[in-house]
């Protein structure tokens, strides 16, 4: 309950920042626009506060998340992530254990102009590819049935994940080479390395492993390296043609 | 065209908000017992049919009959100890007691993270007395929580 709580005013509080940060090239873009803007492409390593931040009130669920990337142009950039994942659960019937590494690799395209973006706001999709090696242990679980109880260990085993993550966010400069922004996970399993009898209840960097689709949140805090600049050719918008002209010139 | 997509990008974002947002149900749902499905078959008209009287309990353990003179049972359950490899189960059918031998393996099975764990069935053979029971079929030897028919029983 107190979980549910405080991912709730989490998030309340990351959409707020958000809505904030968002107005703030909205207003600049308001300005009257050159015919060229200049980009600053940068490197980025950002480490994730949200994993950190559910470790200190579910002290059974630790990940920390990491990351690079690099901008190709004003639009496109390659990522990659790492990570370390550590989970408990048990419940009334059995327990669970997985730890391991993860590791995701892509691309994020910003859906930004570049004269509304200047190299410091970021707002789009990422999309990876995931790879995990963790293991997994079910220290004990307790099956009743007509001829008794029966309590089993199965002992822990390493396993290799695959999985497809998309992810939409936001993320923009608060201080000279220094961002924040948050992005959601949405990620399809590919394979969970266990067969389709012991599945896992968590694989490192997936989430909850007993379902194909998997959903996560990471705020990130971002140092920006700018190593080059280039020169973007601002497109002008055609004015559109309203209605009432084009009832004019069919008449 | 940059309106649409930010839309898209803000739509995709709310709904993975709400998603990450809802309740999970922490309770369980879900058939978590694997029994063998054995459908009773009367002989003599080739269908499936409750005898007027069908008893079945574990070996040794008659002080809990698992069925006990049913006049109803078309498709018998039965359950198999997952800490053995085999079982054996006496079933009277209308007055004529036969014994049943069922050779399996077992394996655990993830149900779901509500749930838990429970063990399916791979059964190898059986053996049986012929007092009332004339034929048995094996049409599935694999024994989980799905609603698939294993065992054919003519009596």
């Amino acid at each position: 309950m107190l979980q549910q709580t405080m991912q709730r005013i989490s998030v309340y509080i990351i959409s707020i920042l958000f809505v904030l940060l968002c107005c703030i090239p909205e207003a600049k873009a308001q300005d009257e626009p050159p015919d060229t803007v200049i980009i600053p492409l940068k490197i980025r390593a950002g480490i994730d506060l949200a994993g950190p931040a559910v470790y200190l009130y579910d002290n059974d669920n630790l990940n920390i998340e990491g990351f690079v990337s690099a901008d190709l142009n004003a639009k496109t950039g390659i990522f990659i992530g790492m990570g370390y994942s550590n989970f408990k659960y048990s419940q009334y019937n059995y327990e669970y254990l997985s730890n391991g590494y993860f590791l995701k690799a892509g691309v994020d395209f910003n859906i930004l102009k570049p004269e509304t973006s200047i190299g410091k706001y970021w707002a789009g999709i990422g999309l990876r590819y995931g790879l995990s090696l963790y293991t997994s242990e079910i220290p004990s679980f307790e099956h009743e049935s007509y001829w008794g109880t029966t309590i089993t260990t199965i002992p822990p085993e390493s396993y290799m994940g695959h999985y497809l993550e998309v992810s939409p966010g936001f993320r923009a400069e608060v201080f000279n080479n220094f961002s924040m922004g948050w992005s959601v996970n949405l990620r399809r399993l590919i394979y969970s390395g266990t067969g389709k009898d012991i599945r896992p209840i968590y694989f490192p960097g997936f989430g909850t492993g007993d379902k194909t689709v998997g959903f996560g949140f990471n705020y990130f805090l971002t140092w920006n390296i700018p190593f080059k600049k280039i020169s973007v050719q601002i497109k002008q918008e055609e004015p559109e043609q309203t209605e009432e002209t084009e009832e004019i010139e069919g008449t | 065209m940059r309106s649409y997509k930010i839309k898209i990008l803000v739509a995709v974002i709310a709904l993975s908000l709400l998603k990450i947002m809802s309740c999970t149900p922490e309770s369980c749902f879900e058939e978590t017992m694997a029994y063998v499905k054995a459908t009773l078959y009367q002989s003599s008209t080739d269908k499936n049919a409750a005898p007027a009287s069908f008893t079945l309990f574990g070996a040794g353990v008659d002080t809990n009959k698992i069925y006990d003179n049913s006049n109803s049972t078309m498709q018998a359950l039965i359950p198999l100890n997952p800490s053995a490899d085999s079982c054996t189960f006496v079933i009277v059918i209308n007055s004529e007691t036969d014994t049943l031998v069922f050779w399996y393996d077992s394996f655990a099975h993830l149900i779901s993270k509500e749930c838990g764990y429970t063990y399916f069935h791979s059964l190898d053979s059986l053996t049986l007395t012929t007092n009332a029971i004339d034929t048995v079929i094996i049409n599935n030897i694999y024994v989980t929580t799905n609603d698939a028919e294993n065992i054919r029983l003519y009596y």
